[in-house]
């Protein structure tokens, strides 16, 4: 390790700082108001005994548990054991997200668009680029957490602790620089930002799923999850410090590891490389659609894989989540067994109907990603040479709209599938396809018109088409937490996800089935006129 | 021969409040090479991004093959091949994966010609685009665009990422197509380039296009640059017709520095010649020779100029 390798990396650094910094700021005011406002509202929501016990009830369910992380906190509850409870493995996902943009935003990001070139032939050393991101990475996760430790503080929640808001904060920064140098290691063995991103979110999906069911089955294996660790603190009850420990550790390992590689290899390598290719192509590659197919293969392949084994995830606790006997077995002898059995369906469709939202959220990425790339394949100038062909911007358009249209449809599909399957596979009296199907059909429109919405800023503005990604995360936010945290019904339907009334527990609505499918088309429609009259985007 | 391939009239684009193309005229004949030649920024691209049908014209009429490029742009991208001057490929597609979506996309079929090129640039068709340098992605829009059998082939500024052996070869392929009759439209900022193989060339500067005519009739515009030392004394040759600048060397005696009209260079050869030349160096003249003569003209009016 000769010092020379890290030269100018504080420079570096700042210099990150400066260009990354209103992107920085946007996801650090969004990330710490969410979580301050809602330590300022616990207050009011759970601020009684009975309105404590009650919620204290509800997370203990399985479904909860599946959904939030298991709740460990022992009586007497406070309004702070509610808030850790429902928060931390929500914002520990959030943070993951984050740090997974930045990491290879700055690494593998910067190298293949060619700028660690450009700063590798200055007096900088070999690894500067990577230490100055680790740096960045590291401050952004430190200010995060120091946001998150004063919001709570000056919220004055009944039953926080300095000790535990401050493990609160820590916890939390640790658990995102773990993702992100996760992260950063992905960077070095993948040799594309897309894969890199790829393997990145692959460890989190693991480690978010072996989370999930070691809660329901056995909390006590959620250690083998680095991701779980952030439930083992504790906060206000424990303030368990040692998996913060941990977590720095793994983090420890994890950039050894990136700088030992790093260091081991050209710039632009990786050690999956770009394999060599077909000589010509093939009748699968012969036109717009297939060639937006072709492009967005491995990402529907990738999407639908994920979505199906979430699905199966979920759907394997499908048993234990509906087993009302095990939280209540006094209910055996008040209700016959075909009673019981109603009952305990009526749990699972209600928590599938939950699921559900977050599988719509989830569907609606990799379509919508597609979408956008209108406008992005553009930008990048890959689309010049097909306008000069004798393709008309129409069959370009509903080229991109429809394989959307393919992404989301078969992600929610696959999702719902997975579920099926597993719930048969482990429930003694399973949901039928078609009731889960429900949901398809009842989300499916909802999807559509979102990704309407986003055809409209793809025609008509398409500077501004990214704030289209305020639809899904809002609704994820205000849908998962609904009841949960009271949100007012008509907050809850600003996004077309909440126009969709409570399917698989209830019958699909065919009539706004129709209306929203209609509604889609028109949007599709007139953000195609506004594509067709307007000048396309310049590299 | 003098059916009008492409034919633009006072066409005007502007972004926002910015005017990028003020008043562009001009037209191709059908099997001529034009060349389309300008400094960066001055229009060339946006220019032949209008008549793609890329951008939509903000005043001004323009038409290829008597079709309007705006509305009726798949008819004519039909019959039109197209090399953009920065070439962007799909990174997860192989250059042999790309020419044959390209030559798909206009109806044809990869053919012997194909692979005959492919060999003739040195391209290896079985890598993916994202290990590829300029110049390779450049011959894979080139090798694509050859191979396709249009009536009008528009290349903006394709040489810049090749080295002079490719470019030669681009050279040849140009020739070859207009031999076979087919229009060109070369954008350009190599003078040398657009003078082997123009027909005619069009100047553009500032979003307007200024001048345009064939090579010979430009020949006003360049100046050849000479320096020259002789053993007999050498003549004040100041306000000899045809020659600018003249300075003699300071240091040296009989050596000088000055520019001549290109069409004036017989009459000073002659004059030169019985002074017994020891050494001449003639350095031909710069695109941006020419741009400067406009600028001069711009600001002095028309000083030196014989038509």
């Amino acid at each position: 390790m000769k010092s020379s390798n890290y030269q100018q990396s504080l420079f570096l650094t700042r210099f990150n700082l400066k260009r990354d910094g209103l992107l920085i700021l946007v996801w650090v005011l969004v990330l710490s108001l969410l979580m301050s406002a809602v330590a300022f509202k616990f207050n009011d929501l759970y601020g009684t005994k009975d309105a404590i016990s009650s919620i204290v009830l509800t997370l203990k369910t399985p479904a909860m548990v599946s959904l939030f992380g298991a709740f460990t906190a022992k009586a007497p509850y406070t309004t702070a054991d509610i808030f850790a409870s429902e928060m931390m493995v929500f914002m520990a996902l959030f943070m993951a997200i984050m740090n997974i943009y930045f990491a290879v935003r700055n690494t593998r990001g910067e190298e293949s668009n060619g700028t660690v070139e450009l700063i590798a032939a200055h007096a900088v050393g070999k690894q500067s680029p990577l230490l100055a991101a680790t740096i960045e990475l590291f401050l952004i996760n430190l200010f995060m957490g120091c946001l998150f430790f004063l919001g709570i503080q000056i919220s004055g929640m009944t039953g926080m602790s300095t000790i535990g808001n401050l493990l609160t904060g820590s916890g939390l920064a640790a658990c995102g620089f773990l993702f992100g140098s996760s992260s950063l290691f992905m960077a070095q063995i993948s040799d594309n930002p897309r894969g890199a991103t790829m393997l990145s979110y692959l460890f989190l999906g693991v480690t978010y799923l072996i989370r999930m069911i070691t809660d329901v089955k056995n909390a006590d294996w959620t250690y083998l999850s680095p991701f779980g660790w952030v439930e083992k603190l504790s906060i206000y009850d424990q303030n368990n410090w040692l998996p913060v420990l941990f977590m720095l550790s793994l983090t420890t390992v994890l950039l050894l590891l990136t700088f030992y590689a790093n260091r081991h290899r050209d710039v632009g390598a990786g050690l999956l490389t770009t394999r060599g290719g077909r000589k010509r192509a093939t009748f699968l590659l012969s036109g717009p659609f297939t060639l937006v197919m072709r492009l967005d293969r491995l990402s529907l392949i990738a999407w639908i894989l994920g979505l199906c084994v979430m699905g199966i995830s979920y759907g394997s606790i499908f048993g234990t989540v509906g087993d009302i006997l095990k939280a209540n077995p006094m209910m055996g002898s008040l209700l016959g067994k075909n009673a019981l059995n109603a009952a305990s369906h009526l749990i699972v469709l209600k928590f599938a109907a939950l699921l559900l939202i977050v599988f719509a959220v989830l569907a609606t990425v990799p379509s919508m990603q597609t979408l956008l790339r209108i406008n992005n394949d553009e930008r990048k100038g890959w689309l010049e040479q097909i306008h000069a062909k004798a393709i008309s911007r129409n069959h370009i358009f509903i080229s991109y709209v429809a394989v959307a249209l393919i992404m989301g449809t078969f992600t929610l599909l696959a999702a719902i599938f997975g579920m099926w399957l597993a719930n048969a596979a482990v429930m003694k009296d399973p949901l039928t396809l078609t009731r889960l199907l429900r949901g398809f059909w009842g989300y499916l429109p909802a999807l559509y018109v979102i990704l309407g919405i986003g055809a409209l800023l793809v025609g008509w503005l398409p500077k501004l088409q990214a704030i289209i990604w305020l639809l899904p995360i809002y609704g994820l936010i205000s849908l998962y937490f609904g009841n949960l945290m009271n949100i007012p019904k008509w907050a809850q339907q600003i996004t077309p996800y909440g126009w969709i009334n409570q399917v698989p527990v209830n019958n699909v609505n065919w009539t706004n089935f129709g209306l929203l499918l209609l509604l889609a088309l028109i949007l599709f429609i007139v953000g195609f006129i506004g594509y067709q009259k307007r000048d396309l985007l310049e590299n | 021969m003098s059916e009008k391939v492409i034919a633009i009239n006072h066409l005007q684009k502007k972004f926002g409040k910015f005017l990028a193309l003020k008043d562009v005229t001009f037209e191709v004949k059908k099997g001529e090479v034009f060349g389309f030649i300008g400094p960066n920024g001055a229009g060339k691209s946006t220019t032949i991004r209008t008549l793609l049908g890329i951008l939509r014209a903000s005043g001004g009429t323009a038409t290829i093959f008597g079709k309007d490029v705006w509305q009726d742009a798949v008819q004519i991208h039909k019959r039109l091949a197209y090399v953009p001057g920065d070439v962007y490929l799909w990174p997860n597609l192989t250059g042999g994966e790309i020419i044959d979506l390209f030559l798909k996309l206009n109806h044809q079929q990869h053919n012997a010609r194909t692979d005959e090129l492919i060999k003739q640039f040195e391209l290896d068709p079985s890598k993916k685009t994202r290990t590829y340098s300029k110049g390779n992605r450049q011959k894979v829009a080139l090798i694509a665009a050859f191979s396709t059998d249009a009536d009008l082939y528009i290349f903006d500024e394709p040489t810049s990422g090749l080295d002079p052996l490719n470019e030669e070869i681009f050279q040849k392929q140009v020739l070859a197509l207009k031999q076979d009759g087919k229009s060109i439209l070369l954008s350009s900022h190599i003078l040398s380039e657009v003078e082997h193989m123009c027909d005619r060339i069009g100047i553009i500067r500032e979003g307007r296009l200024i001048e345009t005519g064939t090579l010979n009739e430009m020949r006003h515009l360049t100046r050849t640059l000479i320096t020259v030392q002789t053993q007999s004394s050498l003549p004040d040759l100041r306000n000899y017709n045809g020659i600018h600048d003249f300075k003699l060397a300071k240091d040296v005696i009989n050596k000088a520095s000055f520019s001549v009209d290109s069409d004036k260079m017989g009459a000073v050869m002659t004059l030169l010649a019985p002074l017994s030349i020891t050494a001449l160096q003639s350095t031909p003249p710069t695109l941006e020779d020419l741009f400067l003569r406009y600028y001069q003209n711009d600001e002095h009016g028309d000083d030196h100029h014989e038509i």
